[in-house]
């Protein structure tokens, strides 16, 4: 069998070619990369983390006896569980092109991504960054509000008794608030428990529990602060 | 340029080293692997020498442009077979061909070592069925099989190699080894019964 000396006719190829080994600085550059993109996906599965403990731990739990099941799944931040998935498959793949990832099995990393998240999403949600974030989000882009929010459609069923919006004014026994498909709402408050009633002012979120009086008046029973800081 | 004592003296990390500041020395470390890479690169397809050795020139040139690429945490023996193993798959998509392989006869009892074999294999025509219900498995069995048993290598070397965790090489060999042994009985059985 003929027998070629395959060693040294790369090595010919190599020199005639002029072929240079890559610069290092290109290897160190992709490491760099690939671990800045893990850690991007671990802050950003942080933030989301933060912001489903915000969405839980500030839910309106007291319905739950009203409305059971129904009021959890039509509240849960579907978005940001999606979100959280999303970059976790995300980093389990930059993780996977470093140099010794793909040593570590699914369990390992779905593990050590779900332990950083939660333990940097408490610490982002003790210091408010999760609620800041989410807020900016609600400002900047006006969609964010009908699409991810399902607590704002949760709040946005006058029919059956919820209603929310932001004051506009504030009158003797009476609100007026502009709901969140823009509507003018007359809210008659004599006969309503307002809870926290130091945040009711002008400017200000609130939901609303009661029924529909006729047409655009709506007769409260309770009161709340959007932001459930007095429950 | 060093001489093949001194070559020999290396180890492949060293001669690396050596290489990215004198690349005469890449010679001494390719010469070292020619032979098991040739191999390997026939058994993990179906090309022929030639085809084989044009593969393998490609892995050399590869493994030179890209060795500033190579970690110290890794074994270069590993490294280098993870290109070929690249390379080799790359070559077999280009072509699109169908896998069908031929093990030479010490690959085979190398195989019936392994595999534990020993009582079932009486000749060279159970040889034949060993090549067979090889062939037979899926790809990926078969892969780990000749990364483990005819060449040799360590869970955590296969694993370097595949780029898979350590823990899937260990359900591949195991599983592979199961599915040979249930096509490689599957063969005999059916001899047996047309013999008789």
């Amino acid at each position: 069998m003929r027998t070629k000396n395959i060693s040294q006719i790369a090595q010919e190829r190599i020199i005639k070619e002029n072929i240079k080994p890559i610069s290092r600085t290109v290897f160190s550059f992709k490491r760099v990369l690939f671990w800045t993109l893990v850690f991007s996906s671990i802050i950003i599965g942080a933030i989301s983390f933060a912001i489903i403990l915000n969405a839980l731990l500030d839910n309106d739990w007291y319905l739950f006896g009203v409305y059971g099941l129904n009021f959890v799944f039509k509240t849960l931040p579907y978005f940001w569980f999606m979100s959280l998935l999303i970059f976790m498959i995300v980093g389990d793949y930059y993780y996977r092109q470093t140099l010794l990832g793909y040593r570590k099995s699914l369990i390992f990393i779905i593990v050590v991504y779900l332990s950083s998240t939660i333990v940097l999403g408490s610490l982002f949600y003790w210091v408010g960054v999760g609620m800041y974030i989410e807020k900016s989000i609600e400002n900047n882009m006006p969609s964010y509000r009908g699409i991810i929010l399902n607590r704002h459609q949760f709040w946005s069923h006058p029919e059956d008794g919820l209603l929310s919006g932001e004051i506009i004014r504030i009158k003797e026994g009476e609100l007026e608030i502009m709901d969140f498909d823009g509507l003018m709402w007359v809210i008659d408050t004599s006969q309503s428990k307002i809870y926290d009633d130091s945040r009711i002012e002008i400017g200000e979120r609130v939901k609303i529990l009661g029924k529909i009086k006729m047409g655009l008046i709506f007769k409260a029973t309770e009161i709340r602060s959007w932001l459930n800081l007095d429950k | 340029m060093l001489n093949r004592e001194e070559c020999n003296q290396k180890t492949d990390e060293e001669l690396v080293k050596i290489t990215l500041i004198d690349p005469d020395i890449f010679l001494c470390l390719s010469k070292r692997y020619e032979n098991k890479l040739l191999y390997y690169i026939m058994r993990i397809s179906k090309f022929s020498r030639d085809d084989a050795e044009d593969v393998l020139q490609e892995v050399f040139i590869k493994t030179y442009y890209n060795l500033n690429g190579f970690d110290q945490n890794l074994r270069f023996s590993s490294w280098i077979y993870r290109i070929t193993h690249n390379e080799t798959v790359s070559a077999i998509r280009k072509k699109s061909v169908r896998l069908t392989i031929s093990f030479e006869r010490v690959d085979l009892e190398k195989f019936e070592d392994a595999l534990d074999l020993g009582k079932e294999v009486d000749n060279s025509l159970d040889r034949l069925n060993i090549n067979k219900a090889l062939s037979k498995i899926d790809d990926k069995y078969r892969e780990v099989l000749v990364l483990r048993y005819l060449d040799e290598k360590e869970y955590v070397e296969i694993s370097d190699i595949l780029k898979k965790p350590v823990s899937t090489i260990g359900n591949l060999i195991l599983r592979g080894k199961k599915l040979f042994k249930e096509e490689y009985l599957k063969l005999i059985t059916k001899e047996e019964y047309n013999g008789k």
